[in-house]
């Protein structure tokens, strides 16, 4: 909230800085397992995407990580992952008759084929988090801000009070994924609204100028209000930092703090979501 | 203050004592005392020489322009000098004390414009004071700046020791210190944030300036609570003989001041405005949202001057600065406002003292989400009142002898966040912190004979958190685990420091001279800010039983040589400060409105040298300088860079500054200056892995790389209006050109993902400023 502010002060200010595309030699460094994946209340299928890091200006897809032994544990039961196409894909789904259960601890364990950072077993945990009613969403249209104007997406929900909640959320435009990137998808904490009701924060804000993304009236929009652990929360918020470098606001750029364990990075999710959906007038 | 801190406060000062009383068994001496002035409007003038001939010896005006000197009866001839004026010369027959008022006027060969001099003091080589700077604001005005605004803090970032954070910023290292370690003085009252506009002007209005003092190290027992540097501004006086109308349009900021007598000779005032006005051409903008926009700051100074007789002086003097952001969706405010009351009391001749009284204040207000929901206000502010005494006690030709006390008592308020109109939005309020800090400070400076002087003297500062205050209790992975609250008025937690400072001056000869000095300093308070440049979301926070005092040593050498009777001084530096419990903060620190802020803080220490070269020109024509330094700057944290050393954000090994100022004529004035600075260190991602379709990078370790070397040359020209005596009158008309050779130099480096594929990374480079011409018109005007 508040470094939006301060993004749109900078730039007011800056309207005489330049930019140049520039080439820069970059060092190695070892490779990391990078796992990429969520499970939720629902009943369905989830994938586990397990890729290797490589070079930051290796300009090619990740690596996969291919025929590794996945399985998930909640304490008390094992669910197997098998990979999409063994030995291919490096994605490792569900059955799809699994759920998650609310107030469970689940664990991800890998054994890797090979060698990555010293180790072939990896895990990593994420808890469970039952989520608020999302109650109604609303889509307002300003015209006083930015140069044509901007979408903003209001929510409507009841913060459980008593305790400090996380919340992610993303949008779906005609039933497509809107927030397809972890930039678009917005949090938040519960810091400022504890115990409130949440009566119409605006969870998304849409340039209109941006014609690819913007919302035109008579489009369908639904919220995915997902309820999350604190350390998905600085997760997002970590990845949305990185590679995001306007002196003014960003401390010395940092690694990602993810759930994975022997160094390996990216994050292991467990959610669960409330739906609410509206006609774009 | 126990026994032992007494004691040792009595030991540095018993050397100064005893020959005091010795002399007074053997002969009688005479004093001779008086205040220098300028004859043109009565401002005092500080650290003009006072020379006795047969004695090879002299002294200084303090910064009220007063001096005092001792010696024994006899003849003596006496030269009052200061650059730029005219010499007095007087011969005495000293039989009894002698008190005088002399009234310097400005060289008739010079113009006011012109504050240079074949003449020249040589405090370079024959004062006990490294590791300064002194400029007046003459000087300043001549160094070519950032659309034409003169600018104090960047003509400091371009002296040997000191580098800019980051180019337009108004944050500065000295020798290898954190921008928080800079104890910024206007008036005796501390300035917290010197920016505006995000630092790329600073808040010292160059026509309510009379000049700047920068200790670099060898820190007077008299300041305190920073570690690095003082930087020491004083306002003008305002004319205490005719009244005068200064001002300047340029395109940023038009400037105003008025000056004059309230009653002449006794009693002046002077009154100076700045504003900016770049958003008031926004209504003229297409874009209906930006029409309604604002950006602008402003500063106002005043400052009132009252002689109340012969022993004493009065001076009233504050500073209020905002700048205002503000549009549709959100508003912002910020800055700082001073007052200070200053009483100077001579109570003998040999006996000075001068008591204040000071107020600063910082603070920021934000507005967000205007009409929404969500709307929000948020504020934050610090507070201090101080006050202040200092004597300066002349024994004899051979000490003097300077003593005094100081408290400041702060008031912090970290933040407070709260709904407006109908918000769902919390009000969210991180407690405040109050603190006393309180200083004691001693010391003497002695001549051993021709050429051998020392300056030792030590500070006790004493810092004291206050209640009401909650204190957090933290575990090994900095996690809360508890929190003690306590009531008001309570003292629940003390610090002290014991501050040596210690100068050794030996002189070879009138030419040259070797200096040595140690420092110890300590630190209080420091700021929460984690970002490289700089924001006005300044949040200082105090020592406490979680935060112990940053601790610095400092030692510094020095040889010292002035050339062509003192016209050209040269001089060449090295230090060596160690750094204690410095602060960095965790990976992506969350500070603002938190208020386990503590939680976020890492310690270490700090350790940084240098080699400083120095030629500074004060030739009739030609002044300036042409410095080289040489400096590292490092930091071992253990929570940090996996515990690894890392160069700080500052550490830029290879600085050279030219600065040059060229009269052509009466009439015509060219400058420039050229810097040339080793890039900034940073950290760069050097691998990759992709999360949520998006490339997070991996980084290298903390700042292993460098932006390319900066450098730039600036250039101005200035033309005057016809000198005649006695005009009424005058202005000068002065074009500047910023980045003559249009460099790119890199502001910042981001690495984004291309928008057509994916998977292709690219590294863009940010730069501010590419050439920048701009135009300012001064004018001048009084009323004789």
């Amino acid at each position: 909230m508040n470094k939006r502010i301060l993004i749109i002060l900078a730039v007011a200010f800056l309207a005489t800085s330049c930019t140049e595309k520039i080439n820069l030699k970059l060092d190695s460094t070892y490779t990391r397992l990078v796992v990429d994946g969520h499970i939720k209340s629902d009943t369905m299928v989830y994938s586990i995407n397990l890729t290797k890091t490589s070079d930051y200006f290796s300009n090619a897809p990740s690596p996969r990580m291919v025929n590794a032994t996945v399985s998930l544990t909640d304490g008390t039961n094992t669910f197997p992952l098998t990979e999409t196409v063994p030995g291919q894909s490096g994605i490792y789904n569900t059955d799809p008759r699994f759920a998650g259960t609310i107030g469970k601890n689940y664990t991800l364990h890998i054994t890797l084929p090979e060698v990555i950072a010293g180790t072939t077993e990896y895990t990593a945990s994420s808890q469970l988090i039952g989520v608020t009613k999302l109650d109604s969403i609303k889509s307002v249209f300003r015209t006083d801000i930015g140069k044509e104007g901007v979408w903003q997406v209001k929510i409507y929900a009841q913060d459980p009070p008593g305790t400090k909640n996380y919340y992610m959320l993303n949008l779906y435009r005609n039933n497509v994924l809107w927030s397809d990137t972890i930039n678009k998808i917005a949090v938040s904490e519960n810091q400022f609204f504890a115990g409130n009701y949440i009566d119409g924060a605006d969870v998304f804000y849409i340039n209109n100028s941006h014609k690819w993304e913007t919302l035109y009236p008579g489009d369908t929009i639904m919220v995915e209000l997902s309820a999350i652990t604190k350390e998905y929360y600085d997760f997002i918020n970590q990845v949305k930092q990185a590679g995001f470098s306007i002196p003014f606001f960003t401390g010395p750029p940092a690694n990602v703090q993810g759930n994975v364990s022997n160094q390996g990075v990216g994050f292991f999710a467990a959610y669960s979501s409330s739906f609410a959906k509206t006609v774009v007038k | 203050m126990n026994q032992r801190t007494l004691l040792l406060l009595l030991l540095f000062l018993l050397p100064g004592l005893i020959p005091v009383m010795a002399q007074k068994e053997k002969q009688k001496t005479y004093t001779i005392s008086g205040k220098v002035t300028d004859i043109q409007n009565g401002e005092s003038l500080i650290g003009a020489t006072i020379f006795i001939l047969e004695k090879k010896t002299g002294t200084v005006s303090d910064i009220y322009g007063n001096f005092s000197i001792s010696l024994l009866p006899g003849q003596y001839t006496v030269t009052i000098s200061y650059i730029g004026y005219g010499p007095v010369k007087k011969t005495i027959t000293l039989d009894k004390d002698i008190s005088w008022k002399i009234e310097l006027s400005v060289h008739q060969e010079t113009l006011k414009e012109f504050e240079i001099t074949s003449e020249k003091n040589d405090h370079n080589v024959a004062r006990p004071e490294m590791s300064t700077f002194k400029m007046d604001i003459k000087t300043i005005e001549s160094i070519p700046a950032l659309f034409g605004e003169v600018d104090i803090i960047k003509a400091i970032q371009m002296l040997p020791g000191v580098h800019s954070v980051s180019e337009g910023s108004s944050g500065f290292s000295v020798r290898g210190g954190a921008a928080d370690q800079n104890l910024i003085l206007l008036d005796g009252a501390t300035v917290y944030n010197a920016s505006h506009m995000l630092g790329f002007f600073s808040v010292f209005n160059n026509d309510a300036i009379k000049d700047v003092k920068l200790y670099k190290g060898d820190i007077p027992a008299a300041y305190g609570g920073r570690l690095s540097s003082v930087l020491d501004i004083h306002m003008d006086e305002g004319n205490s003989k005719k009244f005068e109308v200064n001002g300047g349009i340029g395109l940023i900021s038009s400037r105003l001041t008025i000056e004059g007598p309230i009653l002449k000779d006794r009693c002046s005032f002077i009154v100076s405005g700045r504003r900016t006005y770049a958003d008031l051409y926004l209504p003229l903008s297409s874009n209906t949202a930006l029409q309604k926009n604002k950006l602008y700051f402003y500063d106002l100074n005043a400052k009132i001057n009252y002689k109340a007789g012969e022993n004493d002086q009065i001076f009233l003097s504050g500073y209020f600065g905002r700048d205002v952001f503000k549009n549709n969706f959100a508003g912002m405010q910020w800055g700082n406002g001073t007052g200070t009351v200053r009483w100077n009391h001579l109570f003998t001749q040999k006996l000075f003292g001068n008591f204040s009284a000071n107020y600063s204040d910082y603070r920021y207000l934000i507005d967000g989400g205007n009409g929404d929901a969500s709307a929000f206000q948020w504020n934050a502010s610090l507070k201090d009142i101080g006050v202040k005494g200092d004597i300066s006690y002349f024994t004899n030709p051979n000490n003097t002898i300077k003593f005094g006390v100081s408290a400041t008592y702060h008031m912090i308020d970290p933040g407070m966040a709260k709904g407006t109109g109908g918000s769902f939005i919390n009000q969210l309020k991180v407690p405040k912190n109050y603190a006393l800090e309180t200083g004691l400070y001693a010391g003497n400076e002695q001549r051993f004979g021709q050429n051998l002087t020392i300056k030792y003297g030590v500070r006790l500062s004493v810092f004291q958190n206050i209640g009401p205050g909650t204190v957090y209790q933290y575990n090994s992975s900095f996690n809360t685990t508890g929190s003690t609250i306590y009531k008001s008025g309570k003292f629940f937690n003390t610090y002290f420091g014991i501050e040596p400072r210690l100068g050794i001056l030996y002189e070879f000869n009138e030419k040259s001279s070797i200096k040595a000095s140690y420092a110890r300093t300590n630190q209080y308070l420091q700021l929460a800010q984690n970002s490289t440049v700089g924001t006005p979301l300044d949040i200082w926070f105090p020592s406490s039983p979680n935060v112990k005092p940053q601790l610095c040593d400092q030692v510094a050498m020095g040889y010292f040589r002035n050339f062509r009777k003192n016209t050209i001084e040269t001089s060449f530096e090295l230090y060596y400060k160690w750094m204690q419990r410095v602060i960095d903060f965790k990976d992506y620190a969350v500070l603002l409105l938190n208020d386990t802020l503590e939680g976020q803080l890492r310690t270490g220490k700090a350790w940084s040298y240098g080699a400083e070269f120095l030629v500074r020109l004060n030739e009739k024509k030609l002044n300036g300088w042409v410095s080289y330094t040489y400096s590292r700057v490092f930091r071992k944290i253990d929570l940090i860079n996996d515990g690894k050393f890392y160069p700080a954000p500052y550490d830029k090994p290879h600085n050279v500054a030219i600065v040059l100022n060229y009269k052509i004529s009466r009439r015509f004035m060219v400058s420039a200056n050229w810097i040339y600075a080793t890039g900034n260190p940073l950290t760069f991602p050097i691998g990759r892995a992709e999360v949520g379709g998006k490339i997070i990078p991996i980084y290298s370790d903390r700042n292993a790389y460098r932006y390319q070397a900066y450098h730039r040359l600036d250039v101005s020209a200035t033309l005057f209006s016809k000198p005649k005596p006695g005009k009424r009158f005058t202005w000068d008309l002065n074009v500047s050109v910023y980045n003559v050779y249009n460099r790119h130099n890199t502001w910042s480096i981001e690495f984004t993902q291309d928008d057509i594929n994916p998977n292709v990374t690219n590294a863009t480079k940010v730069y501010l400023f590419g050439l920048i011409p701009s135009i300012t018109f001064n004018f001048h005007f009084n009323n004789e």
